[in-house]
C-alpha cells in the first residue's frame, strides 16, 4: 500500500513537472515573439499549475484548473477580445504595428540605385542546411554570402561550408532564386537580375521620426498618417499596408452614421429577432400538437412515428441542409417539379425567407416535440382526471391545466432554444448564402441574413476586404442581444415559478 | 388483469373517430420528416446525378456517383472523413473529461465559490463560441507566428477551441447526473481509506457511463455538424476540410453539376452518425426529457 502511494506521489509530481516546463517554455516563446498577452497567460498558468498540484491540498481546485485555464483561453478571452477588436481597424491590410508597416512600405519602394553598377554573383548552397545563397564581392575585396533572412561576411569568394553551385545547376533554382533579396547596410537591397548579376536597388522612401512622415527622395512628395492607420499624400495617395489602430468608437458610430451600413443592418437586425420568435412559436406548436395527438396509448404504432419524426435529429445539420438548398432550386429542384410551380425560392426575398423557415421548422420541430411529449407525460395522472371528473371539456383541461404546466417545465428550454434560434448560423448561411443580396449594401448583406451570418460575412467574405473590426463590433451587439433575451427569458422564469 | 373488449361495431367505430386521422396526420408528417433523407438517397444511386431530372426512384441506378466522388483528387473525400473524425473524436474526448472531471466537486464537494462557479459557467453558455469566431481566427493566427501547428490551418488549435469549451457544454448536464448517485458509497469508499480519484475515476465514472455515453455522443455530432468555427480555423484548402465544409465547397453554387456524387457522400456520411442516434435514441430522449422535466 505505502509503496503503491509513494509511486503515484513520484508520478504526479514527474508529471506536474513536466506540464510546468512546458508551459514555461511556451510562456517564453510568446514573449519571444512579443505576443505579451499570451505569454502572460501562459506564465501565469505555470505558477498556477504548479501551485495547485504540488503546494496545496485543497481538492476542488485540482479537478477545476485545467477546464477553467482552457476556457479563458478558448471561450472568455476571445469574448472579451472582440472587446477589444471593436475599437480598432482591424482589418485586410490594417493589421501589423505601425512600425512594422512603415518598415515594410520602405522596403517595397525599391528602385534601382543606379549609382552602383551591376554586381557579378555566384549561387551556392550551405552544406549544412541545403540552403541557397548567393556570393558576392562588395565593395571591391569584401566578400559576402547571403540570402532574403540572412547575411555572412566570408574571407574569400569561396567560403567554407558552402559549394558553389555551376551555371546549369544555378538555372535550376531560378524560382527560388528570384525570390531572393539581400539587405544590406544603408537599406541597400541587392536582388539577382539573370543568372550572373545582382541589381542594387535602395528605397524611394526615408522615413521622419521626428516628424512622423515618409518623403520620397525622387518626387519630393510628403506622405502623413490619417485617422485611420494609413501613410497617405496631400492628393489622397495611400500607402500600402496600413497598421491597426485604436479608432475609439467609430465602428459603432459608423454603423449609426453610415446610411449603407445602417440600412441593411437594421434589415438583418430585425430579420434576426423575427425569424428567431416565429420559428420558436412555430416548432413549439407543432411539437406540442405532435405531441397531444401521438401520446395516445391506443395508437399501436405511436413509437414508430416517434421514432421517424426524430429522423431530423440524426442527420447531420451541414448536410441536410445543403440537401434542401438542392430540393429548393427553382424550376429544376425536386420541389418546384413535385407541385409543379415555379417558385422562386432562395431568389426572391419573400420566398427565401419562406424557405428559411421551412427548413428551420424540419430542423426544430423532432427536439420541441420530444420535449413536449416528456412534460406532458410527466404531468401527473390525478390532475387531469381530477378535471375530467369536474366536467371540463377536452380543450379546457388542455388549455388550463396541461398548458400551464408543460409551459412551467419547458420555459427554460424554450429561452436555451430562442438563443440558439439567435444564432443559427448554418440554417440561414448553407441555404441561402443570406442572400438574396440586398441592392447597395456594404458587405453583402441579403435579405435572409442575421446577425452572425452578416458578420461572418464582413469579416471573411468581404468584397471590400475583411473587416475585422467592424465584424467584432456587430459580434457584441450579438452578444448583448442574445444575453439580454437570456437574462430577461430567465428573469420571467423567476417571477413565473414565484406565482406559482 | 381482464382488459374490457368492446363489441365490434364499436370498437371499428371507435377506430375511425380516434386513430384513423392520427394515422393521417403521422403519414403526412412522417413524409415532412423523411423528405431530404430519401431525396437524398435516391440521388446518391441516381446514375444521370441530375437535379433536374431525378425520380425519388431511379429509372437508372448504379454506384457511379460513388465512383466519381472518390476519384476526385481535388476534392478528396475520404481526407475530409478522418479529419472529421480526428477532430471530433479528441475534442469530444476532451469535452468529457474536463467536463467529468470538473463536474465531480461541483456535485460533491463543498468548497467556497461553488455557487459562483456553477452561476459564472451558466453565463458563459449564454454567450457560445461561435459568435467570437472573428476573434478565434485573429487569435489563432498571432498563436500560430509562434507555433507553427497551433496555428491556421492545423487541426490543433480547432481540438482545442471545441475541446476547451467544455466547461460551458457538459458540465451542468454531468453534474446533474452526478448528483443522483447516493453519497454514501463515496462516503464509504473514504472510510476505507480510497482517495478523491480513486473516488472519482473508480466509483463515479464507471457508475455515470450512461450518461457519458450521450453526451459524448451529442458533442461528436455537434462537432462533426460545426461549419463556421471550423471553416474560418481550417481554412478553404482542399486537404484541409472537415466532410461538413468540404461537401459545402463541394456543392456551393454547382447544384446542377455536383448534384449526385454531392448526394453520395452526404448519404455515406450521414449513414453512420443515423445508426449511432437511432441505436441510442432510448438515451438520448430519456436524457432531454428527464432534463426537461427537472426544469
Amino acid at each position: 500500500m505505502k509503496v503503491r502511494d509513494l509511486r503515484a506521489k513520484s508520478f504526479k509530481f514527474v508529471l506536474s513537472y513536466i506540464v510546468i516546463f512546458a508551459l514555461l517554455t511556451m510562456a517564453l516563446r510568446f514573449i519571444q515573439n512579443r505576443s505579451w498577452f499570451l505569454g502572460f497567460f501562459f506564465l501565469i498558468s505555470s505558477f498556477l499549475v504548479g501551485y495547485i498540484y504540488t503546494l496545496q491540498k485543497k481538492v476542488p481546485s485540482k479537478y477545476l484548473l485545467p477546464g477553467f485555464l482552457l476556457l479563458f483561453l478558448f471561450h472568455i478571452y476571445p469574448a472579451v477580445f472582440s472587446g477589444y477588436v471593436a475599437f480598432t481597424n482591424d482589418s485586410n491590410g490594417h493589421q501589423i504595428s505601425k512600425s512594422d508597416a512603415i518598415a515594410s512600405i520602405i522596403e517595397s519602394s525599391n528602385i534601382p540605385a543606379s549609382d552602383i553598377p551591376p554586381i557579378e554573383f555566384r549561387a551556392a548552397t550551405e552544406d549544412s542546411t541545403k540552403k541557397l545563397f548567393v556570393t558576392f564581392q562588395y565593395p571591391a575585396g569584401k566578400y559576402w554570402v547571403g540570402n532574403t533572412s540572412t547575411l555572412r561576411e566570408v574571407g574569400s569568394a569561396n567560403p567554407t561550408g558552402f559549394t558553389i553551385l555551376n551555371f546549369s545547376q544555378t538555372q535550376s533554382m531560378a524560382n527560388d532564386l528570384g525570390n531572393i533579396q539581400v539587405h544590406m547596410a544603408g537599406g541597400l537591397i541587392f536582388s539577382p537580375q539573370d543568372f550572373k548579376t545582382l541589381q542594387a536597388g535602395k528605397p524611394v522612401l526615408v522615413y521622419n521620426v521626428a516628424k512622423d512622415e515618409l518623403t520620397n527622395i525622387e518626387s519630393g512628395v510628403v506622405y502623413r498618417p490619417n485617422n485611420n492607420g494609413q501613410m497617405v499624400s496631400a492628393e489622397g495617395e495611400a500607402l500600402d499596408p496600413g497598421w491597426k489602430q485604436n479608432v475609439g468608437l467609430r465602428n459603432f458610430t459608423s454603423i449609426i452614421q453610415n446610411k449603407e451600413i445602417r440600412k441593411p443592418l437594421l434589415a438583418v437586425l430585425a430579420w434576426t429577432i423575427i425569424n428567431a420568435i416565429l420559428i420558436i412559436i412555430l416548432s413549439f406548436l407543432f411539437g406540442l400538437c405532435l405531441a397531444l395527438i401521438f401520446n395516445f396509448p391506443r395508437l399501436a404504432s405511436k413509437r414508430i412515428y416517434r421514432t421517424i419524426f426524430i429522423v431530423p435529429m440524426a442527420i447531420p445539420n451541414v448536410l441536410s441542409v445543403l440537401v434542401w438548398a438542392g430540393l429548393f432550386t427553382t424550376q429544376t429542384g425536386v420541389i418546384d417539379r413535385l407541385f409543379h410551380t415555379d417558385i422562386p425560392w432562395l431568389t426572391d426575398s419573400l420566398w427565401a425567407r419562406i424557405a428559411v423557415l421551412i427548413v428551420e421548422l424540419w430542423l426544430t420541430f423532432p427536439y420541441m416535440f420530444l420535449i413536449t411529449t416528456g412534460a406532458i407525460q410527466a404531468i401527473p395522472k390525478e390532475v387531469v382526471e381530477a378535471a375530467e371528473i369536474d366536467g371540463a371539456s377536452v380543450f379546457k383541461s388542455f388549455r388550463m391545466i396541461k398548458l400551464p404546466l408543460v409551459m412551467r417545465t419547458l420555459a427554460p428550454l424554450l429561452v436555451a432554444s430562442m438563443a440558439m434560434a439567435l444564432n443559427n448560423f448554418g440554417a440561414i448561411y448553407l441555404l441561402t448564402g443570406g442572400g438574396p443580396t440586398f441592392p447597395n449594401t456594404n458587405g453583402n448583406a441579403g435579405a435572409t441574413d442575421i446577425l452572425i451570418s452578416y458578420t461572418y460575412k464582413l469579416a471573411f467574405n468581404g468584397q471590400e476586404g475583411n473587416n475585422y473590426g467592424l465584424a467584432s463590433a456587430l459580434s457584441i451587439l450579438n452578444f448583448i442581444l442574445v444575453g439580454g433575451i437570456s437574462i430577461y427569458g430567465l428573469r420571467r422564469m423567476k417571477t413565473m415559478e414565484g406565482i406559482n | 388483469m381482464k382488459i374490457y373488449t368492446f363489441p365490434d361495431a364499436k370498437r371499428r367505430n371507435f377506430w375511425f373517430k380516434k386513430i384513423l386521422w392520427r394515422h393521417v396526420v403521422g403519414i403526412f408528417v412522417a413524409a415532412f420528416a423523411l423528405f431530404p433523407l430519401l431525396w437524398m438517397a435516391s440521388a446518391a444511386f441516381d446514375v444521370t446525378g441530375q437535379l433536374s431530372t431525378q425520380h425519388l426512384i431511379p429509372t437508372h441506378h448504379g454506384l457511379s456517383n460513388f465512383s466519381t466522388l472518390f476519384g476526385n483528387k481535388e476534392k478528396p473525400f475520404l481526407t475530409w472523413v478522418r479529419n472529421s473524425l480526428v477532430i471530433a473524436f479528441s475534442a469530444a474526448a476532451m469535452q468529457i473529461v474536463i467536463g467529468a472531471a470538473a463536474a465531480y466537486p461541483l456535485s460533491r464537494q463543498k468548497f467556497r465559490g461553488r455557487k459562483v462557479t456553477l452561476t459564472m459557467i451558466l453565463i458563459v453558455q449564454m454567450f457560445p463560441q461561435l459568435l467570437a469566431a472573428t476573434t478565434l481566427f485573429l487569435i489563432i493566427n498571432s498563436f500560430g507566428k509562434t507555433f507553427a501547428i497551433l496555428g491556421l490551418g492545423h487541426q490543433l488549435p480547432l481540438i482545442f477551441i471545441f475541446g476547451g469549451g467544455a466547461l460551458g457544454v457538459n458540465t451542468w448536464m454531468l453534474k446533474g447526473f452526478f448528483d443522483t448517485i447516493p453519497t454514501e458509497i463515496d462516503e464509504a469508499a473514504t472510510i476505507d481509506g480510497a482517495s478523491h480519484f480513486l473516488i472519482f475515476s473508480r466509483i463515479i465514472v464507471p457508475l455515470a457511463a450512461p450518461v457519458f455515453v450521450v453526451t459524448s455522443l451529442l458533442s461528436f455530432i455537434g462537432i462533426l455538424n460545426e461549419y463556421l468555427i471550423t471553416s474560418v480555423i481550417l481554412g478553404l484548402d482542399g486537404r484541409n476540410m472537415t466532410v461538413a465544409v468540404g461537401l459545402q465547397q463541394f456543392i456551393y453554387g454547382q447544384y446542377a453539376k455536383n448534384w449526385g456524387p454531392f448526394a453520395a457522400g452526404a448519404l455515406l456520411a450521414t449513414i453512420p452518425v443515423f445508426t449511432l442516434f437511432i441505436f441510442l435514441q432510448r438515451f438520448l430522449v430519456s436524457g432531454l426529457v428527464s432534463g426537461s422535466a427537472k426544469g
